[in-house]
Order: structure tokens, then C-alpha cells, then sequence
């Protein structure tokens, strides 16, 4: 892949990546998310229901835990996992972990690393890693790495993960070196060091000296943990270090679970490529996502009289969601976002998906993963139109003020 | 041969098989005009399972169910009044048909206590006593708005037999005297009654005789497909075709597997629900012209092909068993897609019996039928018997 900056916004980036391969013609704008996938599906969405979103990513991140047990199927069917997976059209990035569960801790060591599917344990050596990498044939993927520590995790271990995740590196590149089957997947290399800025440095400088296409950033929790990282005092710091010693022209990944305004906080501080399991999270929570993006962003009047119901039914909204199990929306004949022209707001009320949740019916998350992926999406364009027109500053602090306009706290 | 203007539903039937009962009709429906014999998936709670409307109207389905004792309990008539009937609430713009909630009371709840009033059984949600009578169901459906609906009926199990099965039959008639009494929207809405008499054919016919002495637009045949014997099955049907008129539609509650459909289609039989098809789905099983194959099992993970070549499915379109085999044991997006194609199974099942129909090549296409599905030509005996019954000899 080839990753150019067009424009720098305070510490973030504008930018394009060219995929190298089949899909070279597909510019993939940034700041960007991917498409979140499990199993190789978007969740609850087949491919007719994944057509009524707007504005799918044209990258699908597929984690390896419920498909590298079916690797040698996959290299058997003999074009990818793409288009084993029904998403023929789309480009695929193969991650280690699903971005939106934990990661089951002390399972890996200098031998290898394990994922997580329905099946239980999987684990990988840069052999295994390879061969599964083979039949997938993913136009991004993940270097095997030990992101297994958090701001728990003692230097030694740290030390650890950093020289476990360089070796694997060094042993896939010498694996793939000549490689006709990933000769154009784009390799990532994952930047490792918990909390510490010198293994951070040091995983940075060393990964930056290998010929890896872009870096994924993690280590900071153990798979998806519920924390805001951002409310831990050293994150922001260490992050901006992180990057610091990141090549310009190379994308920087994050795969964390977060809201709109964690995305606009870490674009500032560099990073450019995210993952949508945010969406995916407050749909399995029976909850719209409702965040407000324009700018001037409309008065909390408005606001309130767009998203209230009849019975002033904001008691379970944060500033960017709204809770569709709760009673209140019993009788709100009202779309779940007055605004929002997707398929689920055009055609459905909150008393219907109220209704459908209240039933565990599997439609509620059908619709609601429809609505949240459409809303996620959107946001990402306004991200983008937001850094280019120079109002970032504008939306941030719009979305603080929504986030500050209710005591719940946003996850 | 039309019923016009009075009832909310007035049947055509275009053509009718020259040596079997089968038939095809085009049943024209306040929101649908609905050709049969046709198969209705059923969205009990408002919803089928996972699909929205739109994907229903891809594949040209026409009606679908919803049951009154769920949609009754949640969200409850009071609100489905306010959305404008259920419909509206759930964005189909298409026929609906409800039951009357009083097979669910019976088969759902332990504590159902049934007298001349009606169905007395406790709330699963508070545990205060309720009462289901032939009014409230109507009342209920009424609010509902389905372009069908049902009389309440006393339903007993199919192997009960003697005094009981009699009162049952009885009470089922006067019940539903009070369901058309009772009954407020009945140019909007066609009420069904049902034939009982379990497995006896005496009160069957006599149950029979007397709904046929009311006006209504159509019949159910109900108090079937309990697990009762194929053999006793399929003569109940055929005694209930037989005494029912040929001018009105003839609903055979409960019944979908597609042997069943076959062989109740030649007996005469217009319409069918089931929720099997759907179920089996959410099972990670996938209906084919052999069967059905469980996609969770081993034997697909390489298997490249789609789960039916000739199905034009968005399933069969877009997905391998193979991969379905990845994501059924896994992820619930398998359920919507899985019950797109067997929803689709079967409405393409009954639209090519009624092409048939229409050729007069339905023998040919019940024996083509029991080839696929029967490759060794050990057909069950009963299905023999009851084609036998109305001049189909499968060879």
C-alpha cells in the first residue's frame, strides 16, 4: 500500500491509501474506520442487509480467532477469505483479536501467540501464522504479536511482549520473503510497551526499521477491557511519543473501542485507521447511537426536541446515545434520530425496536446495528470534512459538551 | 364462483387440477391479493425472526402471521391501537392473518383452565389471573387489524377422545356464534372458523356441517398436526376438504414440512403456516428438495457449493455451505441469512405447485417431487394412501 499525507491538522493527519493489488484503485481516505466483522460478517448483517448501510468502509478487519481454525477449508476454497465470506468487493485486514471482547491473558509466549474463537484456543507460531495468513490472503495483515499487557503489566514483561512481537516479525518476514500468494498484501507491524515509555521507544524505533507498511498500535489493554484510556493520565503522553517515533508515511491503526470524540482525540494525536466495534457495542447494549456532528452543532433545545419523546424520555441518553430498552420509548411513534436517513430511521419508531428488544427478537439488533453503522460511518465523513475545513476544535468541543450534557458516563 | 363485497376476502380460483382436489385461487385480501395455495411464515411477536419487510416483499411473499396471545401480552392491543395496527407498527404493508391466542394458552401454559366463558389461565408476567374469552380474542384482533382472523376455538390435544373431545367440539361452534357477535371490523377483517373433532370423524363432519351453515369467508382446519399418526392425519384433512364449499379458501393450520404441503395441497388445502421452516433456520439447518442439511455439521466445511445451485436467494446468491458452515456455529447472522432461504424454500415450493396447477401437470410434479425426496422410491405409506385418496398413483 502506499499511504500519502495530503494535510496535517494539529497533530493529525489527512491522507489517502492506494492498496497495492486488485483493488489498487480503491483510494481509502483517512482518517478512516474499517468495517467490523465476526466471523467474516458484518454482525447480525448478511450481505442483503449490508447493502442498505451508507457508506461501508471499503476495508473489512477480519480477526483471526473464529477463522484461523478454518484455514486449511479457506486455502482449499482457493480465493480468500473475501470472497469465502461473501464480501468479494471489499479489502480485507486480518487482525489477531476481536476488537470488542478481552483477550483471555498468559497464553502466549516466545513461541507463539493465541487467538480466541467459539472452538476456544488457537495458538499460532509465525509458521502456523503464515500458512493461515496464505489461505485468508487478506490485502492487509497483522503481524503475529504479544499485545497481551496493560498499565498492570511489570517492564520485565513488557520487555517481553516488545522482543516476542519484533521476533515474530522478524520470523514472518523471512517466511514471506518471495511469497507469491501475499506478494501484495500490505504486512502491519503492531507497536508494543504497555505503559512504559522506553519500550514503547524502543518497539517503535525497531518495528519503524522493518519493511512493515503501516502500525498497529496496542498493548495499552488486554483485547477490549471498557476503559477509557483516555482517563488514564499517562495515555495521551505516550501515545503522542508513540507516534513521535513513527515514519510520516506510513498509516497508524488503533483498534480500540471508541466513541466520537476518543476518535477526534486520538486523530489529534496521530492516528489514522480505527475500528467500527464501537457501533457493534452499543447494539448488543440495545442502544442508538444519537451523537450530533454539525457544526455549529444545533442548540439543546433542538437537540432535545429531536431526540425527546413525548415524555421527555432522556433519562438513559449520554450524550451520544440513547437506550432503546428502557420504557420510555414504549409509545415514541418518533424514529430513533429524527435526522438520520438510514434504513432503520426511515422505515421503523423507537416503540417498534423498544418492542423488539423487550422481545429479544433478533430483528432489534438487525435494525440497530443498521442505524449505529450508519451513524459511525457518517461520522467519520464529517471527521474528514471537520479537519479539512479547519472547524476540529469546533467538534470536539461539541462533543464534549454532549457527552458533559448527561451524568451517565459514556463508555 | 367469487364472493364479493361482504367479507373482507373474496377468492378466484383460476384453476383446479383435473384428477386431484388441488387448486389454484388468487384470494384477494384488504392488503394483498395473495395467490394460493400459498405458504404464510410466521412472525409470531411482529417480526420474522430477523428479516425485515423488505426482504419479505423480495421474495414476493404476500402474507404472514402474528400470533395474538405474544402480540396480545406485548406490546398489547392498547398500544397497537395507538400505531395503527400492527401493519403500521411493524412496516409491513401486506396481509396479515392472526391466530385466535388460544392454542398457545393451551400448549404454553400448564395452568390453563378452560369453561363455557372462556380460557382461564395465569399471566406468565405477573401471575394474576386472566381470562381469554371469544370476545376478548376478537377484541384483540380487532386491534391487531390482520386481514385474517381466527375464532377462538376449544383446542384439545389430538389424542384425546370421548366426552371431553365432544364438548370441545360443541363449545368450538358456540364460541363461534360469539366471535361473530363479537366481531367489529368484519368488512377490514375476514374471521376464519375452525373445524375440530380431533381425530373423530364423525364429530369432524358434524362440525363441519354446522360452520358451513355460517357466513363466513373461509375455514381453518384446526386440531391437526399435534403429533397425531400421518395415516389418521391426512383422512381428517381429507374428510374436512370434502364437507368444506369450494368457493371459499380452506386453511390448514400448523402444517409446513413439505411433504405435508404436498400431499395436503392435492387434498385441497389453500393455506398453511408453520414455524418450522423459520426454526430450523435459527438451527443452522437449510431446506433443500432432499431434506434439509444441518450446515453445523463437519461434513460441509468444504464443501464450495451453494446451499441449493437453483435457488435465486440472497443466501444462495452470495453464500457457500461452507463458509454458512464457519458463521452457523458462531454468529447470529447466519440465522437471518439461513431464514431467508428457507423462507424463500417455501414460498418457491408453492409457487411451483401452483404453476403446476395451472399446467394441470400437478401429478407429474408430485411424483418429481417424491424422487428428489425419496431417492430410494421408499415413499411413506401414508402419503401413498392419501394421493391415492384423490387419484395421484406415485410410481
Amino acid at each position: 500500500m502506499k499511504f500519502s499525507v495530503e494535510k496535517v491538522v494539529g497533530g493529525g493527519r489527512l491522507g489517502t491509501i492506494l492498496p497495492s493489488g486488485p483493488h489498487g484503485s480503491t483510494a481509502l481516505e483517512t482518517p478512516m474506520c474499517t468495517l467490523y466483522t465476526r466471523g467474516g460478517s458484518a454482525p447480525h448483517l448478511g450481505v442483503d442487509m449490508l447493502k442498505r448501510v451508507s457508506n461501508v468502509p471499503d476495508i473489512a478487519a477480519m480477526s483471526l480467532g473464529s477463522l484461523a481454525p478454518h484455514h486449511e477449508n479457506i486455502r482449499d476454497f482457493g480465493k480468500g477469505i473475501g470472497e469465502f465470506a461473501a464480501l468479494k468487493s471489499s479489502l480485507i485486514f486480518t487482525t489477531l483479536h476481536d476488537a470488542s471482547a478481552a483477550v483471555t491473558s498468559g497464553k502466549n509466549d516466545r513461541n507463539g501467540v493465541a487467538v480466541w474463537g467459539k472452538g476456544g484456543k488457537f495458538k499460532m507460531d509465525p509458521s502456523l501464522f503464515v500458512k493461515v495468513q496464505e489461505a485468508l490472503r487478506p490485502d492487509w495483515f497483522q503481524a503475529l504479536s504479544d499485545g497481551d499487557t496493560d498499565k498492570h503489566t511489570a517492564k520485565k514483561r513488557l520487555a517481553k511482549a516488545v522482543n516476542n512481537t519484533l521476533d515474530f516479525l522478524d520470523g514472518i518476514l523471512e517466511l514471506t520473503k518471495n511469497n507469491k500468494i501475499l506478494k501484495d498484501a500490505s504486512l502491519i507491524g503492531a507497536i508494543e510497551g504497555g505503559f512504559d515509555e522506553e519500550e514503547r521507544k524502543r518497539s517503535a524505533k525497531e518495528t519503524a526499521a522493518r519493511p512493515v507498511h503501516g502500525f498497529l498500535i496496542e498493548g495499552f489493554e488486554k483485547g477490549h477491557s471498557g476503559v477509557d484510556l483516555f482517563s488514564i493520565d499517562s495515555f495521551t503522553k505516550l501515545l503522542e511519543k508513540t507516534v513521535s517515533f513513527l515514519p510520516e508515511d506510513k498509516p497508524r491503526i488503533m483498534e480500540t473501542v471508541w466513541s466520537p470524540l476518543q476518535i477526534v482525540k486520538a486523530f489529534n494525536l496521530g492516528i489514522d485507521v480505527f475500528s467500527s466495534s464501537y457501533p457493534y457495542l452499543l447494539t448488543e447494549r440495545g442502544q442508538a447511537l444519537v451523537a450530533d456532528y454539525t457544526i455549529p452543532s444545533s442548540s439543546p433545545a433542538a437537540r432535545l426536541e429531536n431526540k425527546g419523546s413525548p415524555n421527555g424520555a432522556l433519562s438513559t441518553t449520554s450524550g451520544f446515545y440513547v437506550n432503546l430498552k428502557d420504557k420510555c420509548y414504549f409509545e415514541d411513534f418518533s424514529p430513533v434520530l429524527t435526522e438520520c436517513d438510514c434504513y432503520c430511521c426511515a422505515t421503523f419508531t423507537r416503540s417498534y425496536i423498544h418492542h423488539l428488544l423487550n422481545t429479544s427478537e433478533l430483528l432489534a439488533y438487525v435494525l440497530l446495528m443498521i442505524h449505529n453503522f450508519h451513524q459511525y460511518f457518517h461520522f467519520f465523513n464529517c471527521l474528514r470534512r471537520s479537519a479539512r475545513e479547519g472547524t476540529l476544535e469546533d467538534l470536539q468541543a461539541s462533543l464534549e459538551a454532549q457527552m458533559n450534557s448527561k451524568p451517565s458516563s459514556e463508555t | 364462483m367469487t364472493t364479493k363485497g361482504k367479507h373482507a376476502l373474496s377468492l378466484n380460483i383460476v384453476a383446479q387440477c383435473s384428477k386431484s382436489k388441488a387448486r389454484a385461487c388468487l384470494m384477494t385480501l384488504p392488503h394483498a391479493q395473495v395467490d394460493t395455495p400459498v405458504f404464510m411464515p410466521v412472525g409470531t411477536q411482529g417480526t420474522l425472526k430477523g428479516l425485515v419487510p423488505d426482504q419479505l416483499r423480495e421474495l414476493d411473499c404476500k402474507i404472514m402471521l402474528g400470533n395474538t396471545y405474544h402480540l396480545g401480552h406485548r406490546p398489547g392491543p392498547e398500544l397497537l391501537e395507538k400505531a395503527g395496527g400492527l401493519h403500521k407498527f411493524m412496516s409491513w404493508d401486506r396481509a396479515l392473518l392472526t391466530d385466535s391466542g388460544g392454542f398457545q394458552m393451551v400448549s404454553l401454559l400448564e395452568l390453563a383452565q378452560i369453561t363455557e366463558e372462556g380460557v382461564k389461565f395465569k399471566s406468565p408476567h405477573n401471575g394474576t389471573e386472566m381470562l381469554l374469552t371469544p370476545e376478548k380474542s376478537i377484541e384483540i384482533q380487532n386491534s391487531i387489524g390482520a386481514d385474517i382472523i381466527m375464532q377462538l376455538d376449544d383446542v384439545v390435544h389430538s389424542s384425546i377422545e370421548g366426552e371431553r373431545l365432544e364438548e370441545a367440539m360443541y363449545r368450538t361452534i358456540r364460541w363461534l356464534d360469539r366471535c361473530l357477535a363479537a366481531h367489529q371490523r368484519p368488512t377490514e377483517q375476514c374471521l376464519f372458523p375452525i373445524v375440530q373433532g380431533g381425530l373423530n370423524a364423525e364429530l369432524r363432519k358434524k362440525c363441519a356441517h354446522e360452520l358451513i351453515k355460517r357466513d363466513v369467508g373461509g375455514y381453518a382446519i384446526g386440531g391437526l398436526s399435534g403429533g397425531e399418526a400421518k395415516e389418521d392425519f391426512w383422512k381428517m384433512v381429507k374428510l374436512s376438504t370434502d364437507l368444506l364449499p369450494e368457493d371459499k379458501p380452506r386453511y390448514l393450520m400448523g402444517v409446513g414440512f413439505a411433504v405435508d404441503l404436498v400431499v395436503c395441497v392435492a387434498l385441497g388445502c389453500d393455506m398453511f403456516d408453520c414455524v418450522f421452516p423459520t426454526r430450523t433456520a435459527r438451527f443452522g439447518c437449510a431446506l433443500v428438495k432432499t431434506g434439509q442439511l444441518n450446515l453445523k455439521n463437519a461434513s460441509f466445511a468444504a464443501d464450495f457449493k451453494p446451499v441449493d445451485a437453483e435457488c435465486p436467494c440472497s443466501c444462495c446468491k452470495n453464500y457457500t455451505r461452507a463458509y454458512l458452515h464457519v458463521l452457523a456455529n458462531t454468529e447470529t447472522a447466519a440465522c437471518n441469512i439461513l431464514t431467508v432461504h428457507n423462507v424463500a424454500y417455501q414460498l418457491r415450493l408453492m409457487r411451483t405447485m401452483r404453476q403446476s396447477i395451472i399446467e394441470d401437470k400437478f401429478p407429474d410434479f408430485v411424483q418429481g417431487f417424491f424422487d428428489d425426496m425419496f431417492p430410494s422410491g421408499q415413499f411413506p405409506d401414508w402419503a401413498v394412501d392419501a394421493l391415492a385418496s384423490v387419484n395421484i398413483h406415485l410410481r
